[in-house]
Parts: structure tokens; sequence; C-alpha cells
């Protein structure tokens, strides 16, 4: 009893109290659709679930499915070739290949199917040049193939970083006594490759999962009914929260089944080498024929995966350039910018709070709140925004109805978005700053305090200054993420608040493509510069 | 007596086994005892539960005339009085020499920190390096910066981590002197843990003997080094049943 009374005062310090507000906040939205989840059915649900949920699970399972089987095959094995071969341009494509990242799926949509469209660059000049008229059947990206299309070609470098990462390191041993015994590299790739990197492709075919099911750009603007279209429309079209709470708390239960499913199929750790000296992977030159196949299949991807849609957007840019320095786009910039910056600084300090306590606990903390940090980001925008609006409702009911405030003030205000991001995009920001700890060990620390500097004086004089990197990257990383981001900021914006998606994705829905350009190719370049300074800069430091 | 461990147990959350199992020490002020035992007989954690980075399951510890851990109270490393050499020295990177041994001082002023920077850096003989980078200088530099750090802020008592692993044999054959030498010029108290005999049996006033976790033999040198039978025997940790694997 008196033990467990000074364990529990000797650990009890400003940074615990914080990160446990922290993680208490994080969860509450979740927590508000759990509660709410199993209240009365209405009409709308009856109907939904007696006529539309089939329609909306089916849809949900073949995009995941396929969109997660193309992704592992390219992104596998663009990083085998990678990490195995040296051909032309090997060393550009090993961070270019990361590149298709910088186009959000929803801009990679419109882009495409403006591409394809009657009035079209292809179908016009193949009417203008040569007289032909083609059937436009063969040419309508906007459809279920499409969309799997779409999905696969800008998303499939999550496979590709993880299981490159991954073989460069720690697939040498096994790869070269392969080569030696005179294994064929189909037979390597297959029998080797594939088995060893396993737990790196299920988890960067995860992450393209996280993501399918997070969209809502491409899936709307191919008409393709899945949650979280329907979650917008039960909300937006029946208002009618409660079904939306409850198609919610359906994806969640389907996204809890798919993290089981994918602790199982990554298997145990058991390829995670315990020697500290890491040789890497030489690459072995090729020659003739196989040269020119490597070489052309990674710039074939490149091609369809970032330069057509990167050009095509470049182009309208072109044609509507005034358009951006009008006032109200300067307007959009400024916005998109401050609740980037404000959300991506409020995580960052969320962030290093959680990290730091999780690393200097040995108990329930450091097992638990690294986990809670990023359940959001498995949790699809649709749905943390229907959680934090019925939590905001409910804390603007109270307050109004206690004579605080006049009118719903919480609820109609940009907090609600900027606590959405947070619990959104903390995981971005953790994963960074918590491997710069990792680096650092806690060895400084300790020291630190040893010299009679208690936890916060450790941290400000020692800590910060060497994992400033990591913070950085953090932050950026955050930044950019909520610069693209689509359905939370559709549904949880003040009335007239645009960001630059929102406004990209406005135009293009408006079918006016030509004008969504210039927002686009913004948050494309943006994050462009930021992966190539990731991948590229940082990698060679 | 200075320091006084009664029946210290301590088990890491995530492990099956106590690192350390009814553990008794008393030491007396300025007496250097050495912690001898092969890898994995639970010295670093000793060290680590004595400067109150771990909180031991059981037991008490006394320094000086405080209780530093009880069934009742936990004195936070920072406020102890104890300082570390740790294994890897731990200098911080991004700080001069200087600012390093000046670390442990803030509370003092301004003249007082010089004037202790300079005693330190003289009694480790490191004059001239001052402002330098830890990664500027050599191994038994590093380690020398270390104990100059640890014995700035003049700790009531000092632990050593296998502060001599890293270097060559040559070298640790004079520093070893060199340690002693300013150990005993200080008069603090210190505990000093190795796995090398010529180490323990070079500085210590009293060795003690721990294997898995648990105190084999304590003792003078003479008495523990006096016969003539090779003590590598009584050393030999016994394999631990590999259970987990
Ligand atoms: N963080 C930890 N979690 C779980 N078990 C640990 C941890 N650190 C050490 N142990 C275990 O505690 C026991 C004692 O470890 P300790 O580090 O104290 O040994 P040591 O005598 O310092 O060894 P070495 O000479 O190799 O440094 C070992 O069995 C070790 O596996
Ligand atoms: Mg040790």
């Amino acid at each position: 009893m008196l033990k467990w009374f000074r364990d529990i005062r000797s650990n009890l310090n400003t940074w615990t109290v914080l990160s446990i507000v922290f993680v208490g906040l994080i969860l509450l939205p979740s927590l508000s659709i759990i509660l709410q989840f199993s209240a009365e059915t209405n009409e709308n649900w009856n109907h939904i679930k007696e006529f539309m949920l089939d329609t909306y699970i089916v849809n949900s399972v073949i995009l995941v499915l396929f969109v997660g089987l193309f992704s592992a095959i390219i992104g596998s094995s663009l990083a085998w070739l990678i990490s195995a071969y040296d051909f032309p341009l090997r060393r550009f494509f090993q961070w270019g290949l990361i590149l298709p990242l910088a186009i959000p799926p929803y801009i990679g949509a419109y882009t495409y199917h403006g591409i394809l469209n009657y009035t079209g660059v292809i179908q016009t000049t193949l009417r203008n040049q040569w007289d032909v008229t083609v059937n436009q059947q063969y040419f309508n990206i906007m459809n279920m193939p499409g969309a799997i299309f779409i999905f696969v070609i800008f998303l499939f470098p999550y496979v590709f970083t993880i299981t490159k990462a991954f073989l460069a390191r720690q697939s040498t041993s096994l790869v070269e006594n392969a080569r030696i015994l005179g294994t064929s590299s189909w037979r390597i790739y297959f029998k080797i490759v594939l088995p060893i990197a396993r737990a790196s492709i299920v988890a960067g075919v995860s992450l393209v999962i996280l993501e399918v099911l997070n969209d809502y750009g491409v899936v709307k603007y191919y008409g393709i009914q899945t949650f979280t279209t329907a979650i917008f429309q039960t909300w937006f079209g029946l208002g009618d929260l409660g079904s939306a709470i409850k198609l919610s708390g359906t994806l969640m239960l389907l996204i809890l089944g798919l993290i089981v499913l994918e602790r199982i199929l990554r298997g145990r750790k058991r390829f995670s080498f315990t020697t500290t000296k890491v040789t890497l992977l030489q690459p072995v030159k090729l020659k003739g024929r196989s040269k020119w196949l490597a070489f052309s299949y990674c710039m074939f991807i490149f091609t369809i995966a970032f330069i057509i849609p990167f050009i095509q957007l470049i182009y309208w840019a072109f044609l509507t350039y005034e358009q951006g320095f009008s006032t109200e786009f300067l307007q959009v910039i400024g916005n998109t910018v401050f609740v980037a910056f404000a959300a991506a600084a409020m995580i960052t300090v969320m962030a290093v709070v959680i990290s730091n306590i999780s690393r200097l606990n040995r108990g329930l903390i450091a097992k638990v709140f690294p986990k809670v940090t990023i359940l959001g980001y498995s949790i699809p925008g649709a749905v943390i925004a229907v959680g934090i609006v019925s939590l905001f409702i409910g804390i603007d009911e109270v307050i109004y109805q206690w004579g605080w405030a006049s009118s719903y003030i919480l609820s109609t205000s940009i907090v609600m978005l900027i606590f959405a991001y947070i619990v959104r995009y903390l995981a971005v920001a953790y994963n960074s700053i918590d491997s710069g700890f990792e680096r650092i060990g806690i060895h400084f620390t300790e020291a630190s305090r040893m010299l009679g500097n208690n936890v916060t004086k450790s941290f400000f004089k020692v800590d910060v200054k060497l994992i400033r990197g990591a913070i950085f990257g953090g932050f950026i990383l955050a930044f950019i993420d909520i610069l693209k981001e689509l359905p939370l900021t559709l549904i949880l914006r003040p009335f007239n608040f645009e960001t630059l998606a929102t406004n990209a994705f406005n135009y293009a829905t408006n079918e006016m493509i030509h004008e969504a350009a210039i927002p686009s190719i913004l948050i494309v370049c943006i994050s462009a510069i930021s992966i190539y300074f990731f991948h590229y800069v940082l990698e060679r430091e | 007596m200075f320091v006084h461990i009664r029946d210290l147990h301590f088990k890491y959350p995530n492990a099956d086994d106590h690192s350390l199992e009814a553990f008794n020490l008393t030491i007396q002020k300025g007496e250097i005892t050495t912690v001898l035992g092969e890898s994995g007989s639970g010295k670093s954690t000793l060290l680590r539960l004595i400067a109150g980075l771990e909180m031991p399951t059981k037991g008490n510890i006394m320094v000086g005339d405080h209780c530093m851990c009880s069934q009742s109270k936990f004195v936070q490393p920072e406020k102890r009085g104890v300082g570390m050499v740790f294994q890897d020295y731990a200098l911080f990177p991004h700080m001069k020499v200087e600012e390093n041994i000046k670390f442990g001082l803030q509370k003092w002023s301004r003249r007082e920190k010089k004037t202790r920077l300079n005693e330190v850096i003289e009694l480790v003989n490191l004059k001239g390096f001052e402002k330098r980078y830890p990664y500027e200088l050599s191994g038994g530099q590093q380690q020398r910066v270390a104990l100059a750090r640890a014995l700035a802020p003049k700790p009531k008592l000092l632990l050593f981590d296998e502060p001599f692993s890293n270097l060559d044999a040559d070298l640790q054959f004079k520093i070893r002197e060199e340690l002693r030498k300013i150990l005993k010029t200080t008069g603090v108290t210190s505990i000093f843990v190795t796995h090398d005999q010529d180490d323990a049996q070079a500085l210590a006033d009293q060795i003690v003997i721990l294997r898995n976790g648990k105190i084999i033999e304590t003792g003078s040198p003479s008495k523990i080094f006096g016969t003539d039978c090779d003590i590598s025997e009584r050393l030999a940790v016994k394999p631990r049943v590999l259970s987990k694997l």
C-alpha cells in the first residue's frame, strides 16, 4: 500500500499529467462514437442497413483488396529492383519513385479524368490530328477499375519505401548467399525476397489501405459508393448524425478487423536481426536487355504516376494563372497555412510530451500511450469528423443550457477543425520524434539528471538540442499532411472557410478542372519539395 | 558507515527473473568498493538503483545520513547528490569540454564555477582541452572528461559503470593508477563496477562478487585474492536456462 503510493507519487509530474490529458483528448472522438453506436435506430438507418450497407461494404472491400494487391506487387518489385540491381537512373529512382505520394489521389483522380475525357488532350489530339473519334467507353476512367488505378499509382510508394529500407539493410546475407549459389533473379525474388520482406510489405500495404478507406475525394468524384461517401450523404444529405455515427462505428469495426488481420499476416518478427553491424546490399550491375527492361519498368511507373499528371496540371495552371493573384485565392493560401501551422505546432508539442514520457516510463504508460497516439491515423477522416462533431455539439449544448453562450460556439468554430487535425495526424509527428529519441538513447538524459537537472530541465538543455532535426521533421510532415487533407476539412471547416484542398476539389467537382490546377499544383510542389528533402537530402547525410 | 543498502530487490517489468535479489552492502566513507561480476550479473542494474534511475521492488538505500529509498520514500536521481560515470561516458555532444564539466554546477556563481572547472581540469590532467568538443578527443581523454564532469558538483558518492571497457589494455593500466590517486585525493566514496579482476584488485578497498543478481562473496582484496586459487571459477556464471528460446 505504502509502496503503491510511493510509486504513484514519484511518477507523477507535469509530463505525466500533460500526456494523460493529451491522450484523453485524442480518445474522446472515438469514445463518442462507441458510446452512441448502440443508440436507438431510426428509419434512415434501417433503410441504409437494408438496402445500402451491403453495397458500401462490397465496394470498400473490392477497393481495399485490389489496391492492396497491386500496390504490393508494384511496390515490392520496384523496391527489389532498386535495392538489388544497378541500371540507368537508379539513383534518381530511389527517391523519384516516392514522388507520386506528392500528388494526393483526389487530385490525381480529376487530372486523369481531365486527360482522358472528351475534351481532354488525348481525344482532342486524336480528333484534330487524325480525325479519329474513339468509343467513350474505353476512355472512361470514372468507375471502379479507374479508382483502383488511381489509388495504386499514387499510393504504391508506401510499400516501395518501407520494403526498400528493409531490403537494403536486412537482406544482405540471404540474398548474397543465394547469388553465390547461382539462384536466378526471379527465384530469389519469389523464394527469398517476398518471404523475408513480408512484414514490411504488409506494413506498407496497410498504410495504403488506411489511405483508401480514408479517401473521400476519389470515390466521390468517380461516383463510387463507399463508407465515406455514405457518411457524407447521410449527414449532409439527410441531416442524420445518428446514422452517420452508426456507419462510422461499422467502419471502425471493419478497420479493427483489418488491424487484427495485419498482425496475423505480419507474423512474428523473425527476421529482425540482432547484429548491430549493418551491411548494405550491394547492387549488381545489369547488362544488355535486362538493363533496359529494368529501366523501362521504373520509367513507365514514374511517368504515369508523376510526370503525366504533373505536366498536365502545370499546363492547366498556365491557362488560368491570373486567378492565382486574386485576393480570394491569397486568402485561401493564408487560411491553409494558418490552420496547418497551428495544428502542426500543437501536434509537435503533444508528440514530444507523449514520446518523452513514454520512453522515461517503464510501466503502463510506456506500453499504452504510443499505441493510443497512433490510433488516430488508422481512423478515416470522415469518422473522426463525425466523432468530433457529436462531441462538440454535446459540449455546446451544455454550454448553451448553462447560459454561458447564446449560440453554439465551439461546433461552428475553427477549434473543431484544428482538433480533428490533431487527432488524425499526431501519429505522423510522433513517429518522427519517437525515432529521434530512440536514436539518442536515454543515457544523455540520465547523465543530465545525475548532474542535478530534473526531467524538464534535462529536456530543454539536452534532449531538445539533440533531436532538433527529428522534431522539425515531425512538424513538417504533419504540416504537409494537413495541407493536403480533404475529408476532415470538407466536413469541419467553418462556413466560407476554404483551404487549398477544398478549393481544388470544389473546382473539380464543378467541372472547372482548369481552375483546380493552381491550388493543386501548389499542394503537389510543396509536398514534392518535402519528399525530396526527406528522402534525398536527409538520407545522404 | 556511509552507504547502507539493505535487502534490495529488483526486477525489470518485462523480465522473468529478478535482476538483483536480496542485495546487502555497507561502505565506509572514502572507501572504494568494486563490484565484480560477469556480463549480465546485474552490475549496471545495481548502480542504476543506487542512482535512482530505477525503482526497487523492495529494500532500502541510505547514502550519508539520508534515506534515498524505502517502502514509503523515493528520492529522484537529481536530488540524490550521487554522481555517475557511464559506460559510454554520455558526454553531451553539443557542448564543449568546459560546458560539459560546468553542466552540474548550475546553482553555483560564475566565479565559483570557474574555479571549480580549473580545479577538476587540473585533477584529471586535461589542461588545454577546455574548448574542444567531445568528438575531438581520444577515448582516454573522453573518459577523463566524464570523470571531471561527475566530480565537479562534489557528489557524496560516485558510481562508475565499467569506465575502462572502451579503452585498450595499456591505457587501462595507466588510468587505473591515476583514478585511484584522484579518488583518494578527493576523498570521495565510490562504487566501481567491472568484470575485470585486475581492475578490482588495483582499485578496491572492498570487493563484492556478484553472480546472477546475488552476492557470492564480500571482502578486502587480500581476502578475496589472497588464496592462490583462480577466482575465475568462483566468478563463472552458471548459464541461465534459456527458456524463452
Ligand atoms: N531494460 C531491461 N529490461 C529487461 N531486462 C534487463 C534490462 N536491462 C538489463 N536486464 C537484465 O538484467 C540482468 C542484469 O543486467 P545488467 O545490465 O545489470 O548486467 P551487467 O552486469 O551490467 O552486464 P554487462 O557487464 O554486460 O554490462 C540481465 O539478465 C539483463 O538481461
Ligand atoms: Mg552493464
